[in-house]
């Protein structure tokens, strides 16, 4: 049997460096001097190794602010997102109500709404309504994910019983009281797999920012990177050192719940 | 934003619809109390800007003082732009890419995934799923570097391998427009790989089992078991990739510019230059409602196709 599973495994490997080795480029990079960056053949571990690089990124540029920004638009934006998706999801999920119907396929319907048809008039109705503040409008769109909602409600579908929902109400508890000591806690690791999503989603985000925000120390991570990439000096060494600390939160939360999230995701479209 | 979020749930709806299994509650309210936050948000940062874009569409407007009424006039030269009419190409380029590129070895690679007794299933499809969590910024960042016509290590390696560096990976309009669907390869393999696995994790063995008993080759069991039950969830990663690449911005924009020669300029790139490059507030809109009307309107049409609405269960 182990013979005829190695090229099974040497196809896995090989897939694995394809998927990861741009990614280990870019770490072994980071440690290098500029002029090694580029050296033919590459150098899987950078010698002469050096922290030069991070050292230059964080005096030369406002890069914390730059990452707060984006940690805390996201955090903000996550939070606000899963309290929605849940409340909707469960109202989808565990009632009976008219227009029910046409109520979801209409928040279904805005997932082939692609967001460059929102991009102008959100940035015109935000900066003309006073609401730019990138505090504020870097979080708009990812507040009402529509995905979300139906992540939620297929979880809860699947996972409330409704016996125990009867239960509360027999015993005097309010819906909201329902929802908020029986429906959350059993919610738990769905939340969790869509908090990181909403997360990832909000961290990652370029095209939104780039039109709202333009003042730099306001900029999020992606915008600052960007600024460094296509300065006239193209500052490869601190693109790369940015890069890799821009790409740890995103990474080490994936990691942590990525089970919770690779079946959250895959749920709804499996057994839909 | 994403769209890979995008398409994923509708078909798993229209199947089912939500669940009515429910009661009532006691006060008649309470359902829509749960939603209504969802249908604030919906209605300002969503219907509300669909709604303006329309409106905007029909005007002149530098982002300054009075949008100016000019009725259809945008939309006209929209007709005649050459400029629009290769993003609207690049863009049709990148969606088949997406589909008939990225999904193939997607679903390959999740068959293998699918072995049994493979080890460290988790771990394989993990990795896999990485670059899709990557900021697409990072992934253009470091891609611009490895395509890199002086320098980049993939033209090193070439050189090294073949004796011929010095491709113009970003450069030449045929290839930079090859270099994206490489990012995209990257980028979105992993990610549709896990769908698939989830797929076919749910196939139901006895089938397989069945169809060995018939005697049936590898391939026979492939197209006779294995694709029909992946029907669903490959209708989906259809439609997702799709949505996902007809926005497409950040690779282009950041690896091209949109070029050489606009051979790399999508549409949101379009509708950016002309917006935020270009002060034309209404010429943009009128590409964005062509965009609207594109997507939602193609993948309605791909949701009847494929079957999405009417499937069994």
């Amino acid at each position: 049997m182990t013979r005829t599973r190695v090229p099974l495994y040497g196809v896995l490997v090989l897939l694995l460096l394809a998927f990861l080795a741009p990614l280990l480029w870019a770490l072994s990079g980071s440690f290098k001097p500029r002029g090694d960056i580029f050296a033919y053949p590459p150098q899987p571990i950078p010698d002469p190794f050096t922290l030069d690089n991070y050292q230059r990124l964080f005096s030369g540029q406002p890069f914390w602010r730059w990452f707060l920004m984006s940690t805390v638009v996201a955090l903000v934006a996550t939070t606000v997102s899963v309290f929605v998706c849940a409340l909707a999801g469960y109202g989808f999920a565990k009632f009976r109500f008219a227009g029910k119907r046409l109520l979801f396929g209409v928040m279904f319907s805005s997932l082939s709404i692609p967001f460059a048809v929102i991009l102008v008039p959100l940035f015109v109705i935000l900066v003309k309504t006073g609401l730019g503040s990138p505090w504020f409008a870097l979080i708009v769109p990812w507040v009402a994910p529509a995905f979300g909602i139906f992540m939620m409600q297929q979880y809860i579908v699947q996972s409330v019983p409704d016996s125990v929902l009867e239960a509360a109400r027999i015993d005097g508890a309010s819906e909201f009281g329902i929802f908020r000591t029986i429906v959350l806690p059993l919610l738990r690791p769905s939340l969790g797999a869509l908090a990181v999503w909403q997360f990832l989603q909000s961290y990652n985000s370029f095209l939104w920012p780039l039109v709202l925000v333009s003042d730099s120390s306001q900029y999020t991570l992606p915008l600052g990177l960007q600024t460094l990439f296509v300065s006239e000096q193209r500052q490869y060494d601190l693109v790369l050192a940015g890069a890799v600390i821009a790409v740890v939160p995103a990474v080490a939360l994936f990691v942590l719940l990525r089970k919770q999230l690779l079946e959250g995701l895959s749920t709804g479209v499996v057994k839909g | 934003m994403t769209t890979a979020i995008a398409g994923r749930a509708r078909k798993a709806d229209e199947r089912k619809g939500p669940a009515d299994t429910a009661h009532r509650p006691r006060g008649p309210w309470a359902p829509y109390l749960f939603i209504s936050p969802f249908y604030l948000l919906y209605v300002l940062f969503m219907l509300v800007p669909v709604v303006v874009s329309l409106w905007l569409s029909l005007t002149e407007w530098v982002g300054l003082g009075t949008p100016h009424w000019v009725g259809l006039r945008n939309y006209r030269l929209l007709l005649t732009d050459i400029s629009f009419h290769r993003a609207l190409g690049n863009t049709a380029v990148f969606v088949l890419v997406a589909v008939c590129v990225v999904v193939p070895p997607a679903l390959l690679i999740a068959q293998v995934l699918n072995t049994r007794g493979l080890r460290a299933r988790d771990l394989w499809r993990t990795a896999y799923f990485v670059p899709i969590v990557v900021s697409p910024i990072l992934v253009a960042l470091i891609f611009g570097l490895l395509f890199d016509r002086q320098f980049g290590l993939i033209n090193s390696v070439l050189r090294a391998l073949f004796g011929t560096g010095g491709v113009d990976w970003l450069g030449d309009p045929s290839l930079a427009k090859v270099s994206i669907a490489l990012v995209m390869l990257w980028r979105w393999t992993g990610y549709l790989t896990v769908f698939f696995l989830a797929g076919l994790q749910n196939v139901p063995r006895e089938l397989y089992e069945a169809a060995a008993l018939d005697g049936a080759g590898r391939l026979r069991v492939f197209t006779t078991v294995t694709l029909p039950a992946l029907k669903p969830v490959t209708a989906f990663v259809v439609v997702t990739s799709f949505i996902g690449a007809a926005q497409i911005f950040e690779e282009p924009y950041l690896l091209t510019g949109g070029g050489p020669a606009e051979s790399t300029l999508s549409v949101t790139m379009f509708i950016y230059r002309a917006a935020f490059q270009r002060q034309q507030f209404g010429y943009a809109a009128a590409a964005a409602v062509v965009l609207f009307v594109l997507v939602f309107g193609l993948s309605q049409l791909f949701n009847r196709l494929l079957g999405i609405g009417r499937a069994t269960s």
